[in-house]
């Protein structure tokens, strides 16, 4: 068992470090509060990473760590993430793969139920899907009693999706009430829906965690910097050991999606098991390090001016979605007491 | 980053459990947690026995040579061996400080001489205890103040040791002193190595809240140490205190990381044995532990694999402090489990709970030691807060 990047990928996390500190900076996300179309810059450098979204789930985590880190908006979660998972896992047209792998069509995924859990139903109220707006192409996962298929239909046009509004500007959610449009499908075999879901399970941790790891970086610098008392308030043993079970939920966390990533390309027994956990993980480790990285920023923290809010709603969101921590509980429950 | 056991990895596995399916002794298998395994102050006779049979086919500490116990193992099969005596909850020996502090510490530090009491340490056939809180000095142990003058060939010590685990039965006690009483703290401090049937040595018991005499205090009156017993440098002792504490830090986690696992899958067990198997609550809150018990093991994993040699990393912090307070909670959700019974220790409970009535009340009381001695959570927070985070003292 070995948790130590290699070369490849530790060069692959340089380079989308450097590709996002210049590229996806706060006043991008600001800018993209008030305008849509502003990601289009950024996803013009991240389409050349587009081919992640077939390769190992041990390099995509690393990307989509960093992308949740820099809260990146953009399709790219939709598409690289979702969009090209289904795909490969459904064994799709290899010519839509090869596009898709390119960067040149973007999809997402309509799945969740009109409760927003992603799980095999046969609603054809979809919610929750993802960037919508962005995309050429929808994939709806769709099931009866005893099969399941998906779908690829063209976007329907603005007006047959409707947004679900969040705290989080830098990414969108749409309900699709599909009525009966549905036509040609695609079969989906059980396992190749649970191969999707334990990638998106683990993809979106990433997202997650990353997002948790900037609050939690974000309060450690200002606490160094912060004087009161005339002293750092970082030197106070409150904001100390705060910082301390941060540091160890986002740790945590991150073992866990490694962990998570590897038994995925491993096809291990632990698979689901392991996305589960690391998904629960994440969450907590988001809830804990967005109230706190406030806490520690005092009254500034609040303040719209002062750019923590931008990743505490990416943090706040990316908990709720692909399955809230409860949720992920439950079901390691049901495996536990199976 | 890959997931899997190499041939060589699972080869060892297979030698281990044939080795544990052939020898464990009857006993060590009823023996439910590591910690109050003696339960009073004698060390069973099976226990001794089965140290020394792990030593003597090299499954003591197997990332140790042959004649240290071991194997020369990788670190990734000390975790194999860790995790399989954990999940078998087989213990390796009950006092600890041995084979986990002592002989580390003097195989890193010591002399010849004094290396070469290391295997004996590890067999178990000398028991030793560590002296180095005082009534004074605790989380603070740098103000310890047990003296040591030099009169000639010897060392003529005075003072007092408190919590020391196993001084009753231990012949060697791993002894902290202050040698320069001018010096700045950390630097006047040396360790010893004390004879416990030195003249002037009186040990009085102390029982545990869990009603165990497992640890007692030390008295020095004129304790006369020959000068040959110093490990290291003069004044130098606060490095080595440094390294024990690591030792024990490292060699610890995987043990908890491994018994909390185990303790998920007894709770999952209770929870059917008292009906609470389809309360959604009961059921998220273990769900919980085992998140947590899963993502510190692959933690232990990912960052810590350093540990078979034995080197410091302010890191173990962070698995020493997580795994002790995830214990108990865990032991305490048991105790939640059992409801009214939760803290009935044995007559008059229903016979349907069987062996759990009583063992989670006592299994959380042990574990509040866990998250006090060896450097309390609290102090771990501080070691992450500024030794990892890079945030100032006060
Ligand atoms: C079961 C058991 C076995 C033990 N075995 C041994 C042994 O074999 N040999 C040996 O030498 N010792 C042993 N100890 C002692 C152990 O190492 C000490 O208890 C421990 O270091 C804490 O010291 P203390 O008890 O004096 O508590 P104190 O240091 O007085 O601490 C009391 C409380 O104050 C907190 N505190 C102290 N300083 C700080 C700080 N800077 N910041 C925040 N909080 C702080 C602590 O976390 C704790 O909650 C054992 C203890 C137990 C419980």
């Amino acid at each position: 068992m070995d948790f130590t990047l290699t070369d490849e990928q530790q060069l692959l996390v340089d380079t989308l470090r450097t590709v996002l500190a210049n590229e996806c900076p706060p006043s991008l996300l600001r800018e993209h509060h008030d305008c849509r179309g502003a990601h289009a810059p950024l996803w013009e450098h991240l389409r050349g990473f587009a081919e992640l979204g077939r390769g190992d789930a041990t390099d995509a985590c690393l990307v989509f760590d960093e992308l949740g880190y820099a809260a990146a908006p953009g399709p790219f979660f939709a598409s690289v993430g979702l969009f090209a998972g289904l795909l490969e896992a459904i064994d799709a047209d290899s010519a839509l793969r090869d596009a898709v792998a390119a960067g040149e069509v973007v999809g997402t995924v309509a799945a969740a139920d009109s409760q927003g859990i992603w799980h095999a139903n046969d609603d054809l109220v979809k919610t929750f899907i993802p960037d919508a707006d962005l995309a050429q192409l929808i994939a709806v996962v769709s099931a009866t009693d005893d099969a399941m298929f998906v779908t690829i239909l063209p976007h329907p046009g603005p007006s047959a999706l409707a947004e679900i509004e969040t705290v989080d500007p830098s990414r969108k959610y749409f309900r699709w009430d599909t009525g009966d449009e549905i036509g040609a499908a695609i079969p989906c075999t059980p396992m190749q829906w649970r191969a999707f879901l334990d990638r998106s399970f683990a993809l979106a941790s990433a997202e997650t965690l990353g997002a948790a790891r900037r609050c939690f970086s974000m309060a450690l610098e200002y606490a160094k910097e912060r004087e009161q008392f005339d002293r750092p308030i970082g030197s106070f043993q409150a904001i100390q050991h705060k910082l301390a079970e941060m540091s160890l939920l986002v740790e945590r966390a991150t073992a866990a999606l490694h962990y998570a990533a590897m038994a995925i390309d491993a096809d291990h027994a632990d698979r689901t098991s392991a996305c589960h956990v690391a998904k629960a993980a994440a969450g907590v480790a988001a809830r804990r390090c967005l109230k706190d990285s406030i806490q520690i920023h005092g009254g500034i923290g609040y303040t719209w001016e002062h750019d923590l809010h931008l990743f505490l709603r990416r943090a706040t969101v990316a908990e709720t979605q692909f399955g809230t921590t409860s949720w992920h509980h439950d079901r390691l429950a049901d495996v536990l007491f199976a | 980053m890959k997931l899997d056991w190499s041939e060589t990895d699972e080869r060892f596995r297979g030698e281990l459990l044939a080795f544990l399916e052939a020898k464990t002794p009857p006993e060590a298998t009823r023996v439910d947690f590591p910690g109050n395994a003696s339960g009073g102050d004698a060390i069973p006779a099976w226990l001794r026995a089965w140290q020394a049979t792990l030593f003597d086919h090299g499954w003591m500490i197997p990332g140790y040579p042959p004649e240290l116990g071991g194997r020369n193992c990788t670190p990734t099969q000390t975790m194999i061996y860790l995790e399989e005596f954990a999940r078998r909850r087989i213990p390796r020996a009950t006092h600890f400080p041995g084979y986990a502090i002592v002989a580390p510490s003097l195989l890193e530090f010591g002399n010849e001489q004094q290396r070469s009491l290391a295997p004996a340490a590890i067999r178990g056939d000398t028991v030793w205890c560590v002296g180095m809180s005082e009534p004074n000095a605790g989380s603070d142990l740098a103000s310890l103040r047990t003296r040591a003058v030099r009169d000639g060939d010897v060392f003529v010590v005075n003072g007092q040791k408190v919590w020391t685990s196993y001084a009753m039965v231990a012949q060697q006690c791993f002894c902290y002193v202050r040698t320069d009483p001018d010096a700045p703290k950390h630097k006047g401090i040396s360790l010893l190595i004390i004879d416990m049937d030195t003249p002037g040595i009186e040990v009085r018991p102390l029982t545990h809240i869990t009603g165990h005499a497992d640890f007692a205090e030390v008295f020095f009156t004129d304790v006369k140490v020959p000068v040959a017993n110093l490990v290291g440098e003069l004044n130098g002792g606060w490095a080595l205190t440094q390294g024990s504490l690591a030792h024990e830090r490292a060699g610890l986690w995987v043990d908890g990381v491994a018994r909390l696992e185990q303790t998920v899958r007894d709770l999952v067990d209770l929870a059917k044995l008292v009906g609470r198997h389809d309360d959604s609550g009961v059921r998220r809150a273990i769900a919980s532990m085992f998140e947590q018990a899963s993502s510190l093991r692959s933690l232990g994993y990912k960052g810590f694999a350093s540990y078979a040699q034995g080197s410091s990393a302010p890191e173990h912090s962070y698995m020493k402090m997580a795994s002790s307070e995830a214990g108990k909670a865990a032991f305490e959700l048991g105790m939640e489990l059992l409801g009214p019974f939760g803290a009935a220790t044995g007559a008059g409970s229903p016979t349907t709970l069987g062996d759990d009535t009583g063992r989670w009340v006592t299994s959380f009381y042990v574990s509040f030691a866990n998250t006090i001695a060896g450097g309390s959570s609290e102090i771990q927070r501080n070691i992450i807060a500024q030794r990892v985070l890079g945030l100032p003292r006060a």
